[in-house]
C-alpha cells in the first residue's frame, strides 16, 4: 500500500537524520534555538482549543492522543 | 536582541545568554532564570565561557519539550473560548434554528513540588447548544420541513421540524429521486440532491478534569497523568505515562508516551425522534426508565506514540511523531441516523416506466466495533534571522481501518513584534477521505414491513393478545386455525403477523454522518500574544474555518450539502508564577515569610465580594473565585412549607394552573478577579463570569391532565444551562485608612454579557419556548453595584461589615423582563488560629424583589419557576470559613478561602424551592 510505504519512507528518513549524529551544533550557538518563538509549540493553549475543534469536526487520528483526553465532544 | 551572527564567538556567546534572559521572558523565563542564577553562582570559580557554555545546555530541556511538558514554569493559565458555526445550507426551507456554539472554560496549573517534580491540572468546561444535523436525505423528500405558526400579523414560519421517518420520496426507475410540485402535486424533474435533517438541542455541559505528576532528570523526563470527562451521555476515564530521553549533548530527544481511556456511553434517545427510529440493532443496548429510552455502551481506547525531535543547525530543528490508537467498543454516535430508502422490489422490477415510492426510515447509525489508526506528523521549525521570527512547518498522515485517509497541511509564521508582542498568523489544510461505510443515504430492494405467508402461500394471522398461536383464512376468508379448525373471529383480536425487514440485506455498517464524508477544509487565524507585566501575559487567538466538499485531495464535490464553516475566538490570561518573584525556589525567602502579615490586610470570608483592596501603587491580583449553590428538598411559600395541590392551585397565576415543580436547582458559578491599583487610594477590578447551572422537574400531584399541543416535560432528563455570565467592572476608592481600621467604598458596573434568551428544545413536536427565569444565565440589563465596606483588626481578632446592593439600570431585558434589585448587610468576626490561618463567622440578611414584567415570547409556563412573581424574598444566613495564606517557600503568597453559608430563616416571594446552602472558595494571588 502506498500510505505504508510513504510512512515507513518518512520515519526512516527523520530516524536516520536523527541518529546519524552528522549533526552538531554547539551548545553557544542555540541563542536561536532557545527563543520562544522557536519552541515546539509556541501557543500550547491555542493548540488544545484548535485541537478539541477540530477532533470533533474531523476523522483524522492523532499523535497526541496518548496524552488523554476525552468525552464525546458530540456536535 | 540577540544576533546570531555572533554566535561562535565565545566572548558574544557570553552575551547571548545574558541578552536572553533579559529579552525572552515569555516561555522560557523559568529556563533562562535558572540559566542566570547559575551564572551568578558560579562566576566566582569558573570562567565566563563555561557558564555560557552551561547555560546554554540548561536551556534546551525547555526546548525540546513536547507540547504536553513545554510549559516547564511554575504557571497558572485562564482561558476563554467560542466556537460558532454557521447556519448550513438548506436549499431554500426557511430554518430559524440557532447554529451550534460551544462556549469553553479552561484553566490549568503547573507547580513545583520540589526542584525537580512538578504537578500539573487542567479543567475545562464546555456548554453547547443548537441545531445538529441528524441524518441526511434525498431533498426531493423535504426533509425539513417548515413549522408554520399563527402570529399577529398572519401565519409564519417559525422553524424547521425535521422528519425523518414515515415519509415517502418518489424515484425513478434508476432511483433518482423525484421532485414534485408543492402546490399541485405535479411531478418535475429528477433532483439528485441531498440536505441535511437538523434537530435542535437544548444547552448541555462536558466537565473534564486532569491531573498529572511529571518528574525531570538531566537527560529524561517522565509524566503520569490521568483524568476525566463527564457528560450527562458519556463518561470517560482516561490514564497515560509518557517521557522523553535525551542523546547527542540533547540535540536528539526520543519522545514515548501511552495511554488507555474507558468510555461509558448513556444516551437518553431523543424523545421526538425516537419512536420513528428503528433500533432493532441496539435492541439489546437499550433500556427503558422513566420514560425515556436510554442506549447503553461502552468504549476502550488503547494509544501508543513515539517521537523524535532533533536540532539540525543551530536555527532549524525537525520533529517527527508516530502515533498509534486501537479502539473497540460502541463508536457510533447515539443521536445520529441512517436514512433507509425502502423499495419493494416487486414493484420496481414490474417492467413499467412510471415513477415507484420510496419508503424512508430511519436507522440508528451502525459502525464497525473496532478501528485502528495511524497517524504519523512531522514538523519542521526554521529560524529567520533577518525578521527575528520562526516559520513552523507540519505535515500530518493519517490512516485507519475504516478507509479514512487524511492529510494536513499548516504553516505558522511566529512574529515577535517588540514591547512584549508576538503575532502569529496561521494557515491550515486538511482533507480527508470518506470512510468505507459512509452514505449519504441508503437503498434497500425489500419492504420495509411485509406481511408472512405460510408454505401454502397463505397469509398468516395471529391473535394479538396471544400471538404465538397462528391461524390462516380459508377460500371463503374464514379464520381458521393450524388444525383447520373455524375459528371464532369475534372473540379474538386478529392482526396480520408481519415481519421487519432483513437486517441481512442492509450493509453491516452505515452511516451518514458527515464527519465520515470525504471533504477538505481551508482555516486560517491569528495569534496575538501581549506581555503585560513581567509574569502576565495576554493572548487572544481567532481562526475561521471553512470546510467544502469540493475541496477534498484527488476527487470529491459530492457532498457539498454538507458544507458549512465556522470561527472560534479565545482570550487567555497566562500568569507565570516563577517570574513573579514569589515562588522562585532557591531565593531568600525570608522576605517573603515576612510580607503576608506585614504588608497585607486581613482578607475577609469568601463569600464577600469587593472586600479588599490592594495597598500598594501597581499592584497586581489576579483570582478564581467559585460558588456552588444548592436548592432543594421542600417547596416553600414565604416562610413554610406547602403540599402540592397548594402549588398546582396557587403557585401559577389565576389562569394558569401549574403542572410541574422543581426537585432541585444548582448553580456552579466561576469568577476570575483581576484586580490592579493605579494609586494607594484607587483599584480597578474586572471579574468575568463563567456559570453552569443544572435542575429537574417532578409531576405535582393533583395537576392537570396534559392538554394536545401544550408543553410537558417527559423523561428523566434535566435541564442544563452554562456559559459566560455577566461581567462586573468595579472602582474601588479607599476613604479611611487608619492602623486598625479600613473603610473603602466600591462602584461597580455588572455588563450583561450573560445570555437571557435560552430556549429549551422542541419535544412532542412542541416548542419548549424559552427556558425558566432562574436558568438564563444573567440579568440581562446593566446593572450597578455599590457597596461601602469597613474592616478592622486588632493582634489575632479581625472583623468587619459590608453593604452592597444592585440595581437594575433598564426597565427590561432583551427578553421582556428584569430581575430584582437586591440589598445585602453583612458582618463577621475572624480569629488567627495560626499565623497563616483564620477562622470566620458571618452573618447575612439579604432582600431580593421578584421579577418585573414578564417573558416577551413563549415560554411553556409549566409550574412555579416561570412566574415573575414566585423570585426574591428576604433571606438571613450564618457562614462559617476559613481563610489561609501560603506563610512561606514556594508557594508563599497564595491565598484561599473557603466558606459555608447556611440559610437560617428564608421568606420567599411566592413559591420556590428551599435554600439549602452555598459554598464559596477563593484562590488569589498578589505581585
Amino acid at each position: 500500500m502506498l500510505i505504508r510505504k510513504i510512512i515507513t519512507g518518512i520515519f526512516m528518513l527523520t530516524l536516520s537524520i536523527g541518529l546519524s549524529g552528522c549533526v552538531s551544533v554547539a551548545a553557544w550557538e542555540r541563542g536561536n534555538l532557545a527563543k520562544p518563538q522557536m519552541a515546539l509549540d509556541p501557543h500550547p493553549l491555542q493548540s488544545t482549543v484548535r485541537m478539541h475543534n477540530y477532533g470533533s469536526r474531523e476523522a483524522a487520528a492523532s499523535t497526541h492522543s496518548a496524552e488523554g483526553g476525552g468525552g464525546c465532544g458530540c456536535y | 536582541m540577540v544576533n546570531n551572527k555572533k554566535g561562535s564567538h565565545r566572548g558574544d556567546s557570553s552575551h547571548l545568554i545574558v541578552d536572553s534572559c533579559q529579552s525572552y521572558p515569555i516561555k522560557i523565563t523559568s529556563v533562562s532564570t535558572l540559566a542566570c542564577a547559575t551564572f551568578s553562582e558560579s562566576s566566582t570559580t569558573t570562567s565566563k565561557a563555561l557558564q555560557a557554555l552551561t547555560s546554554a545546555a540548561l536551556v534546551l530541556p525547555g526546548l525540546l519539550l513536547t507540547p504536553a511538558h513545554a510549559s516547564d514554569a511554575d504557571r497558572i493559565n485562564f482561558q476563554f473560548s467560542r466556537y460558532q458555526e454557521g447556519k448550513r445550507d438548506l436549499f431554500g426551507v426557511p430554518n430559524n434554528l440557532k447554529p451550534i456554539t460551544a462556549d469553553v472554560l479552561h484553566g490549568s496549573g503547573i507547580f513545583s513540588l520540589t526542584d525537580r517534580t512538578k504537578f500539573n491540572f487542567s479543567y475545562t468546561q464546555d456548554t453547547w447548544s443548537g441545531a445538529t444535523p441528524i441524518t441526511i436525505s434525498p431533498l426531493a423528500a423535504n426533509g425539513n420541513r417548515p413549522i408554520l405558526g399563527n402570529t399577529a400579523t398572519g401565519i409564519t414560519t417559525v422553524g424547521a421540524s425535521p422528519i425523518i421517518n414515515n415519509s415517502q420520496v418518489l424515484l425513478d426507475r434508476d432511483l433518482n429521486p423525484l421532485r414534485q410540485d408543492s402546490q399541485n402535486h405535479q411531478l418535475m424533474n429528477k433532483d439528485p440532491r441531498s440536505v441535511m435533517v437538523l434537530s435542535s438541542a437544548s444547552p448541555e455541559t462536558r466537565n473534564q478534569a486532569n491531573f498529572g505528576l511529571s518528574r525531570e532528570w538531566n537527560e529524561a523526563a517522565l509524566n503520569v497523568s490521568g483524568g476525566f470527562s463527564r457528560e450527562r451521555d458519556y463518561k470517560s476515564n482516561f490514564g497515560n505515562v509518557s517521557g522523553r530521553l535525551d542523546f547527542n549533548q540533547k540535540l536528539t530527544s526520543v519522545k514515548f508516551g501511552s495511554g488507555y481511556t474507558s468510555s461509558n456511553i448513556s444516551a437518553i434517545l431523543d424523545h421526538d425522534a425516537s419512536p420513528y427510529i428503528t433500533k432493532t440493532a441496539f435492541s439489546r443496548q437499550i433500556e427503558s426508565r422513566g420514560g425515556s429510552e436510554i442506549l447503553q455502551g461502552n468504549r476502550h481506547d488503547w494509544t501508543g506514540n513515539l517521537g523524535l525531535t532533533q536540532v539540525l543547525t543551530k536555527n532549524a530543528l525537525l520533529e517527527a511523531n508516530i502515533g498509534y490508537t486501537h479502539s473497540n467498543g460502541y463508536m457510533e454516535n447515539p443521536y445520529k441516523v441512517m436514512t433507509v430508502i425502502f423499495v419493494d422490489p416487486a414493484v420496481l422490477n414490474n417492467n413499467q416506466t412510471t415513477p415507484i415510492t420510496g419508503d424512508m426510515r430511519a436507522l440508528l447509525e451502525q459502525r464497525p466495533n473496532v478501528r485502528n489508526q495511524v497517524a504519523i506528523n512531522t514538523k519542521y521549525i526554521q529560524y529567520i534571522s533577518a525578521f527575528d521570527a520562526a516559520l513552523h512547518l507540519g505535515y500530518r498522515l493519517s490512516t485507519d481501518d475504516w478507509g479514512i485517509n487524511t492529510h494536513t497541511f499548516d504553516a505558522n509564521w511566529v512574529q515577535p513584534i517588540g514591547s512584549g508582542w508576538t503575532l502569529t498568523p496561521r494557515i491550515r489544510y486538511y482533507s480527508q477521505d470518506a470512510a468505507g461505510f459512509y452514505n449519504p443515504y441508503l437503498f434497500s430492494q425489500q419492504t420495509y414491513r411485509r406481511n408472512e405467508v405460510d408454505s401454502l402461500g397463505r397469509q398468516i394471522w395471529i391473535d394479538a393478545k396471544n400471538p404465538n398461536i397462528q391461524y390462516v383464512r380459508d377460500s371463503s376468508f374464514n379464520l381458521i386455525d393450524q388444525n383447520g379448525n373455524l375459528v371464532n373471529e369475534a372473540l379474538l383480536n386478529v392482526q396480520p403477523k408481519t415481519a421487519s425487514f432483513d437486517a441481512g440485506k442492509l450493509p453491516e455498517n452505515f452511516s451518514s454522518d458527515h464527519r465520515l464524508a470525504g471533504f477538505g477544509a481551508l482555516s486560517g487565524g491569528v495569534t496575538l500574544n501581549k506581555m503585560i507585566m513581567k509574569g502576565v501575559a495576554l493572548e487572544a487567538g481567532f481562526e475561521y474555518y471553512t470546510r467544502a466538499s469540493s475541496m477534498q485531495l484527488g476527487s470529491g464535490g459530492r457532498n457539498g450539502f454538507a458544507d458549512f464553516d465556522y470561527y472560534v475566538a479565545n482570550a487567555a490570561l497566562k500568569l507565570d508564577l516563577e517570574s513573579t518573584n514569589l515562588s522562585m525556589p532557591g531565593r531568600n525567602l525570608s522576605q517573603h515569610q515576612d510580607s503576608p502579615t506585614h504588608h497585607q490586610h486581613k482578607a475577609p470570608p469568601a463569600g464577600i465580594m469587593f472586600g479588599h483592596m490592594l495597598d500598594k501603587p501597581g499592584d497586581f491580583m489576579v483570582g478564581y473565585r467559585f460558588m456552588h449553590s444548592w436548592t432543594n428538598g421542600n417547596m416553600m411559600h414565604g416562610a413554610h412549607k406547602v403540599n402540592d395541590q397548594t402549588i398546582v392551585d396557587q403557585g401559577c397565576s389565576d389562569t394558569t394552573l401549574c403542572r410541574f415543580t422543581p426537585t432541585y436547582m444548582n448553580m456552579r458559578m466561576h469568577m476570575l478577579d483581576i484586580m490592579y491599583a493605579p494609586a494607594k487610594w484607587w483599584n480597578i477590578m474586572l471579574m468575568p463570569t463563567f456559570m453552569d447551572m443544572d435542575m429537574n422537574l417532578r409531576t405535582l400531584a393533583g395537576r392537570p391532565a396534559p392538554v394536545p399541543g401544550v408543553h410537558e416535560h417527559q423523561g428523566i432528563a434535566g435541564h442544563e444551562t452554562g456559559a459566560v455570565g455577566d461581567t462586573m467592572i468595579s472602582s474601588l476608592v479607599k476613604l479611611i485608612d487608619i492602623p486598625g481600621h479600613r473603610v473603602h467604598m466600591s462602584l461597580g458596573l455588572s455588563a450583561p454579557t450573560g445570555k437571557v434568551d435560552l430556549q429549551l428544545r422542541r419535544l412532542f413536536q412542541i416548542d419548549g419556548g424559552l427556558i425558566h427565569f432562574g436558568m438564563q444565565l444573567g440579568s440581562g440589563t446593566w446593572d450597578f453595584m455599590p457597596n461601602l465596606t469597613y474592616a478592622g483588626e486588632y493582634n489575632r481578632w479581625s472583623w468587619g461589615a459590608q453593604v452592597n446592593g444592585i440595581k437594575r439600570m433598564e426597565n427590561q431585558n432583551k427578553s421582556g423582563y428584569r430581575l430584582g434589585d437586591v440589598f445585602q448587610a453583612t458582618t463577621w468576626g475572624g480569629y488567627d488560629l495560626t499565623r497563616w490561618l483564620t477562622a470566620s463567622v458571618r452573618g447575612a440578611y439579604t432582600v431580593q424583589g421578584a421579577i418585573h414584567r414578564d417573558f416577551n415570547s413563549f415560554n411553556a409556563r409549566i409550574g412555579p419557576m416561570d412566574f415573575p412573581a414566585n423570585y426574591g424574598g428576604q433571606f438571613w444566613d450564618i457562614g462559617l470559613g476559613l481563610n489561609a495564606i501560603i506563610p512561606g517557600g514556594r508557594f508563599a503568597g497564595n491565598r484561599f478561602s473557603f466558606e459555608w453559608v447556611q440559610p437560617v430563616r428564608n421568606d420567599f416571594n411566592g413559591f420556590q424551592l428551599e435554600r439549602k446552602g452555598a459554598l464559596s472558595a477563593t484562590w488569589s494571588y498578589r505581585f
